[in-house]
């Protein structure tokens, strides 16, 4: 059996056939929305020199990651680990550098400035939470500046965390209220669930979309997509933390439509930060 | 590129068949079978179907509710005591499938007992579950276990002790942790004990068992996090390692991929996606 067969033995059913019927030939590649660079303080990972990590989304057909890093969640000095976060960047075309800001602190609007395509906020680390002004201050600004604000919405199960760094998830209910008032803001979960009952009030909101990396179950992707929209779902695995691939499966074992699925791991997330 | 270059994370069809992938932890309807006692273990198993297929499973291990209070619904038990084939009707619709085990209620050893010496003396089942929370479940110390743990050595059964390790502690009275299954397990030095989930957070759970060569260890009931595959084998070693898939509440790609993807040898990945569960059971 010829690889190529194999591979198709793998795909949704009819999915392949109507992608190359249609042409679809110069697909860029998928789009990780949801990595990290350098150590997780905890234990070291599998991927976490990023030498690995690039070699593991390349083999995966991932061709752009949207890098933030540890240093950004761990450090005070946040103008020091994104700079050192762009200077790896630079050295893999992959990598898109998301820097960390930490909006209940003084300096971050000098972070912002620095910043290019997207940011990334860990409240729940950084100790405030989105009823903060801050919070609210920075979306207006990250707006003007037409950055994609990805929110972490936690980075590990707090059952699992170590016991003198326990992390809450971040309590979402303040978010629709705040980002009524920053219509133009463009936010990103990350490591959302997709579950409880903040669900129907986050769909109502059209300048969020989230990430697939923690949207467990065997159906759980297929749901926030039923929920969301296609073009509000966008492919993350939080590698290396989390392993790669389990977040790729789990795109492919949502059975998605073709469209949707081209959606989901590159289109979508194209469109968010055009 | 193009989308058909894509292998979506998974190996081959090829070779995940070669690895005859048995699943130690299949959760239809894990909590309640439905108040007709089945249909909704039945719609679980359809749900799973896709994953099933994609991860070209051989066979999978149904942790079944048969009538002793495992359930907390005091209606579907009372109908699973009356009538039992209700309890054999995923069997009849999976039968090359589907392999079973029992739910134990520790808190009803008479019952308990009895369950133990129909399912397992006459048949399909294989070993008994103790489940970490709901009506039936106590800690794996709790001396009150003893009699069940011995019945089920008598009948040759497989244990199957669902622990986790949560950072504060427990969250309820019926949770086990490893630390605790490896107390018991040293006890009983000839019987497997099979420690599910790892402990959860499998760093310390790992640690908890590796010293005590009768806990073997499930994969499955927490996020895919790196790592966990690569250090179960090498503190406790690549055959006392059981592959469970926790579908449908969680995903193929959550609980295949920590071993497929894991930086271990292909007679490793062969072992824990299948050939430990059938050593185990005798095959």
């Amino acid at each position: 059996m010829k690889r190529r067969d194999l591979l198709k033995g793998t795909l949704a059913a009819g999915s392949i056939a109507a992608l190359e019927a249609r042409g679809e030939n110069d697909f860029p590649g998928i789009l990780d929305t949801n990595v990290n660079l350098f150590h997780w303080p905890f234990r070291r990972l599998p991927l976490d020199e990023t030498e690995k990590l690039v070699a593991k989304l390349r083999s995966l057909g991932i061709t752009k990651a949207f890098a933030g890093s540890f240093e950004g969640v761990f450090h005070r000095d946040l103008s020091a680990a994104n700079a050192r976060l762009a200077g790896e960047c630079a050295r893999f075309p992959e990598l898109v550098p998301v820097a960390s800001i930490n909006p209940s602190k003084s300096g971050w609007h000098r972070d912002l400035n620095a910043a290019k395509t997207a940011i990334r906020l860990h409240p729940a680390y950084h100790g405030y939470g989105l009823d903060h002004p801050g919070f609210a201050d920075l979306l207006s600004a990250a707006a003007e500046r037409g950055l994609l604000v990805q929110l972490a919405v936690a980075l590990e199960d707090p059952r699992t965390q170590p016991d003198l760094m326990r992390v809450a998830e971040v309590d979402l209910s303040p978010l629709p209220a705040v980002m009524v008032k920053a219509p133009k803001a463009k936010v990103q979960l990350l490591n959302w669930k997709g579950r409880g009952t903040v669900t129907n009030t986050l769909r109502d909101l059209p300048n969020l979309s989230v990430d697939t990396a923690l949207a467990d179950g065997t159906d759980a992707v297929a749901t926030l997509v039923k929920t969301f929209g296609p073009e509000r779902v966008l492919f993350g695995t939080h590698a290396p933390f989390l392993i790669p691939e389990a977040a790729l499966v789990r795109v492919h074992e949502a059975n998605l439509a073709e469209g949707d699925l081209l959606a989901v791991i590159r289109k979508s997330a194209d469109h968010w930060l055009a | 590129m193009k989308p058909a270059d894509l292998t979506w994370g998974l190996p081959p069809a090829e070779q995940l068949r070669s690895y005859r992938i048995w699943d130690s932890y299949f959760t239809p309807a894990h909590g309640h079978p439905g108040k007709d006692g089945v249909s909704a273990t039945l719609a679980d198993m359809t749900r799973a179907e896709r994953a099933i297929e994609l991860g070209q499973f051989e066979k999978l291990c149904h942790f079944a509710h048969v009538g002793i209070g495992t359930t907390g619904d005091a209606a579907v038990e009372e109908l699973l005591r009356k009538t039992p084939d209700l309890v054999r009707k995923p069997f009849e619709a999976w039968p090359d499938k589907l392999i079973g085990m029992i739910q134990l209620n520790s808190t009803e050893v008479k019952a308990s007992l009895e369950a133990v010496d129909r399912w397992l003396g006459d048949g399909p089942m294989v070993g008994v579950y103790f489940p970490g929370g709901g009506p039936g479940s106590l800690a794996c110390s709790d001396p009150s276990l003893e009699p069940l743990v011995e019945a089920v050595i008598a009948r040759k059964g497989l244990i199957m002790q669902h622990t986790w390790n949560k950072t504060g502690g427990k969250q309820g009275p019926g949770e086990s942790t490893p630390a605790e299954l490896a107390v018991v397990a040293a006890r009983y030095p000839g019987q497997v004990f099979i420690c599910a989930h790892a402990g959860g957070e499998w760093e310390q759970g790992l640690r908890a068992v590796r010293d005590t060569p009768n806990v073997w260890i499930e994969t499955s009931g927490f996020d895919a996090t790196a790592g966990f595959i690569e250090m179960a084998v090498r503190e406790i070693g690549e055959d006392r390692i059981l592959f469970g898939s926790h579908l449908p509440s969680r995903s193929l790609g959550t609980e295949l991929t920590k071993v497929t993807a894991a930086e271990i040898s292909e007679e490793a990945k062969r072992k824990i996606l299948g050939g430990n569960f059938r050593r185990l059971l005798g095959g």
